[in-house]
């Protein structure tokens, strides 16, 4: 299987932030979801994605093209949105959907009627009597009926009603039926991430904390609530990220989760009251809290 | 030395895409133009002041209307982002601004300054006035390439707003210094276009310094791999 990118040793630096050596790959056919805070480097990773800002180290390749040099090449097969992208006001989206046509030769004029008709949109109509979620979902329309082998989306759910998101992310899922294209997909709303990723990248603080397909990240987090007293001893339980003790009870949130992990809390006296999954929403809140920690430790 | 490529196709797209969003505006200015050039035309001390105030305002607006909006209010309003996500290098994006932008201002105020010397030629006006109005056009086009570089070249609206406004107003005492020349000012009263020298030296002056501008601007996109 080939890879839409890979990011390698990637750097950027800017006066108050810098995007530090992120490794990345994206295999075709796969949507990913890059959960982040804001401020964290979702969109300035998407925008060294899309050639439009050049990394200080690093390697990135788009579909095959080193970017920023292969930009072009690599976007004409890429669709790319992002939640401060706007259209011109003053024009229809029927004009930009004749722009937009004019400049890829796979646009799917068919696919574009489907998507307005499943939008509510209406070609017609000037931009400027479009809401917000209307104006994301005419971005989309555009983005998909090029036919692209690899979409960045950046936020594309933010500000949107829920049906609005709703929509779009069915519309996004769709997109994979065709297994040759990929899409990467940021959002600080993991339940977005939740419905449609198959593998989940955590971006905090311009460091990538962690990527894995969507089913085994979950599922080797768990949160243990015991009876007993946390030494704080954690050096011995580097799998233990986030402890809380609220009177007898302690709650714990573990990574790389084994159930050898239990026998060895029970041999520190403590003990196991309930052994439960978490959420995603969950991981990367404590994840965040943990990165944070660590960075100011 | 191995030329750059430019994805003409698309360039071409770009620049027919300024032109459409902008054309019913740059009509209002040539209409504009034309009642200032019908005040000119009548030749009579009031008309002819204020149909050539009329005139340079026209100009002047034309210039900043055409960068302040495939620019600056491009960056404002964030459409710049799509147009950038579409297959296009830095250098496409530089060739389709610059070929747009020239076609959005030079089309209105080629038709005004034809219209300016028609006009002059062909009424009472004094044919002497077609050197020191091609001098005057010459100023706006020199402040439009410069603003033009600017806004290419800087992102900060504060900036490109200060070159814009500090370019076109330097034309009142660019009159003035051109009053300060008796080749240049006394040859406006005879009914004859006299080239002094020093109307050509300005004049190309103008036009170099213009060109010289947009190849500034021009050479440092030519060297970006990247738009930020």
């Amino acid at each position: 299987m080939s890879t839409a990118f890979r990011v390698t040793g990637l750097c950027k630096r800017y006066p108050d932030f810098a995007l530090q050596d992120i490794n990345l790959a994206l295999e075709e056919g796969q949507i990913m979801g890059l959960v982040g805070v804001n401020g964290a480097g979702k969109s300035t990773l998407l925008r060294l994605l899309t050639g439009l800002t050049a990394a200080d180290g690093g390697q990135v390749e788009v579909l095959g093209q080193q970017m920023p040099g292969g930009q072009v090449a690599a976007k004409r097969d890429m669709g790319f949105a992002s939640e401060d992208m706007r259209l011109y006001k003053s024009r229809s989206l029927r004009w930009h959907m004749d722009l937009v046509r004019a400049i890829y030769p796979a646009w799917d004029e068919n696919y574009a009627a489907q998507l307005m008709r499943r939008f509510d949109l209406r070609a017609d109509q000037i931009l400027k009597g479009y809401s917000h979620g209307q104006r994301v979902k005419a971005l989309l329309l555009l983005c998909l009926a090029r036919r692209p082998r690899l979409l960045l989306l950046d936020e594309p759910t933010t500000g949107l009603d829920p049906v609005a998101r709703v929509e779009v992310l069915e519309a996004l899922a769709d997109v994979l039926r065709d297994e040759a294209r990929s899409v990467l997909f940021s959002s600080h709303n993991t339940h977005d991430i939740e419905q449609i990723a198959d593998t989940i990248a955590f971006l905090h603080q311009g460091r990538l904390l962690g990527c894995s397909d969507r089913e085994s990240f979950v599922d080797s987090w768990r949160r243990i609530v015991c009876r007993g007293a946390w030494r704080g001893d954690q050096a011995g339980l580097p799998q233990v990220v986030a402890a809380r003790q609220t009177g007898s009870l302690l709650e714990l949130k573990v990574r790389d989760y084994q159930d050898t992990l239990l026998a060895t809390l029970k041999q520190q006296g403590l003990d196991i009251h309930s052994v439960d999954p978490m959420a995603l929403e969950d991981i990367f809140i404590t994840t965040v809290r943990a990165g944070a920690i660590h960075e100011t430790a | 030395m191995k030329l750059p490529e430019l994805n003409l196709p698309v360039i071409k797209l770009l620049i027919v895409k300024d032109w459409q969003l902008f054309q019913k505006q740059l009509a209002l200015f040539v209409l504009g133009a034309l009642v200032a050039l019908c005040l000119l035309g009548m030749a009579r001390g009031w008309s002819f002041y204020l149909g050539s105030l009329m005139l340079i305002i026209v100009m002047v607006s034309i210039a900043c209307f055409a960068i302040a909006n495939s620019l600056i209010v491009e960056r404002k309003e964030q459409t710049l982002a799509f147009v950038m996500s579409l297959p296009v290098s830095p250098l496409d994006f530089y060739a389709a601004k610059l070929a747009g932008n020239l076609v959005t201002f030079l089309v209105p105020f080629v038709l005004v300054v034809l219209g300016t010397l028609t006009v002059i030629v062909f009424t009472a006006l004094p044919n002497g006035l077609v050197i020191y109005s091609l001098l005057v056009f010459g100023h706006i086009w020199l402040a439009y390439c410069v603003s033009l570089s600017v806004a290419m070249a800087v992102e900060s609206e504060g900036w490109n707003t200060f070159a814009m406004i500090a370019s076109m107003v330097m034309i009142n005492p660019f009159i003035m210094i051109l009053a300060q020349i008796p080749a240049i000012s006394e040859a406006t009263s005879v009914d004859a276009i006299v080239w002094s020298v020093p109307a050509v030296l300005i004049l190309s002056a103008q036009l170099l310094l213009g060109v010289a501008a947009l190849a500034v601007s021009g050479w440092f996109h030519c060297r970006k791999t990247a738009f930020y």
